[in-house]
């Protein structure tokens, strides 16, 4: 038996003051909306009530079931129409026409080691200058920086740079410039400018 | 019954019925001043209401957690003060927090008084255990302490009680700021 079992039950014996009813109506004005989100009925006054009131919260329950059936259903619904769109949209975007897959394939094997098309999902990234390519893939092509615009510095590392001239992209502003890697075959467009338009050579 | 009668009150009322009284045990412990317990323990119970009261079930560990977290942060700008305003609070017995029938009881007074003499680390864990009926688990997370450690606090806290309260009784107390190591 532990030596200070009796200890402790005295101690526990010693009841601490509850808080004044003053200091409870502090709280409750503090609370605000807060202290009124969760209610309850306290247990021992359900035990007390007659059938009269059995009957009327009978019919508030029922009343609180019936808008859990609604809430039910429309979550429901809810739920088969973004099945439904969803289970179109995958379906209807690998269906496209041969000839824009012909193309497509033709522009891969143009580009050589590059891994998959760039706006294939046509994903939105805020932060790139191009429209459906993100600034991971951005980087991932173009061996550069994504934190930002490039560093005339860096640029001193690369051996030829050719500008092909301005040309508009949808959504976006018209890119100028494209740089051709010394290793040869691909071609990447890695930044918009806000150089003047010159026109295409 | 009428349906008026139907006492539906907010449920906090109910929790804070339940917890209140010790929660407040604790607020005055951990407060530097009397009178800022009270302002400790609001300040503590609406930020956690806040965030958890819609649940309808709130844990204690977070208030209590809360209150001493609030405590500390309070007791830094506090310090700017004078240090007057620090004596009144060296000065509030622990007994003006518990039942005051208790007057007639010589024992459970010299229990309070002996618990009043005890080193403030282990009279926190001993309230967590007792009065706010904490597991030691609990009480290691509320007071960022290892569970030996509060284990420990509260063994010592309660060896030191049992030494104590006879002399105590006796009328004979050591002197506490040789005891309360």
């Amino acid at each position: 038996m532990n030596e200070f079992e009796k200890l402790e039950a005295e101690l526990k014996e010693l009841r601490p003051l509850p808080p004044s009813d003053a200091f409870t109506a502090r709280l409750q004005e503090a609370l605000g909306d807060a202290g009124n989100v969760a209610m309850r009925c306290l247990p021992d006054q359900e035990d007390d009530a007659s059938p009269d009131d059995f009957i009327k919260s009978t019919e508030k329950k029922g009343f609180s079931s019936r808008l859990l059936i609604f809430a039910g259903l429309g979550s429901l619904g809810l739920a088969a129409v973004w099945a439904a769109i969803f289970y179109l949209s995958s379906s209807l975007v690998p269906n496209g026409s041969s000839e824009q897959n012909d193309s497509a394939n033709l522009l891969i094997a143009e580009s050589g080691p590059v891994p998959e098309a760039p706006g294939a999902g046509l994903r939105e990234d805020p932060d790139s200058p191009l429209h459906g390519i993100s600034l991971k893939e951005l980087q991932d092509v173009s061996v550069m920086p994504v934190s930002g615009w490039i560093d005339p510095q860096i640029n001193e590392r690369f051996l030829r740079r050719v500008d092909e001239g301005v040309f508009d992209r949808p959504g976006g502003l018209p890119a100028t410039l494209l740089w051709t890697r010394p290793s040869g075959v691909i071609r990447h467009l890695i930044c918009a400018s806000s150089r003047p338009h010159h026109g295409k050579k | 019954m009428n349906i008026d009668n139907m006492n539906n009150e907010p449920i906090w009322k109910s929790w804070f019925a339940r917890h209140g009284a010790k929660l407040l045990l604790f607020a005055r412990q951990q407060s530097r001043r009397p009178d800022e317990a009270e302002d400790l323990l609001q300040e503590a119970f609406v930020r956690i209401w806040r965030l958890y009261g819609h649940t309808g079930e709130v844990a204690p560990g977070l208030v209590y957690r809360a209150i001493r977290r609030i405590a500390i942060d309070w007791a830094r700008s506090i310090d700017r003060r004078k240090v007057r305003e620090d004596k009144v609070a060296l000065d509030s017995p622990l007994s003006f927090s518990f039942d005051r029938t208790l007057e007639q009881d010589e024992r459970k007074q010299a229990l309070l008084r002996a618990v009043e003499r005890l080193p403030a680390e282990q009279k926190e864990v001993l309230t967590l255990k007792i009065w706010a009926e904490l597991t030691f688990d609990e009480i290691a997370r509320t007071l960022d302490e290892s569970l030996n450690t509060v284990a420990s606090r509260y063994r010592y806290a309660l060896q030191k009680l049992k030494d104590w309260v006879p002399e105590e009784m006796q009328g004979k107390p050591e002197d506490s700021s040789s005891t309360a190591s």
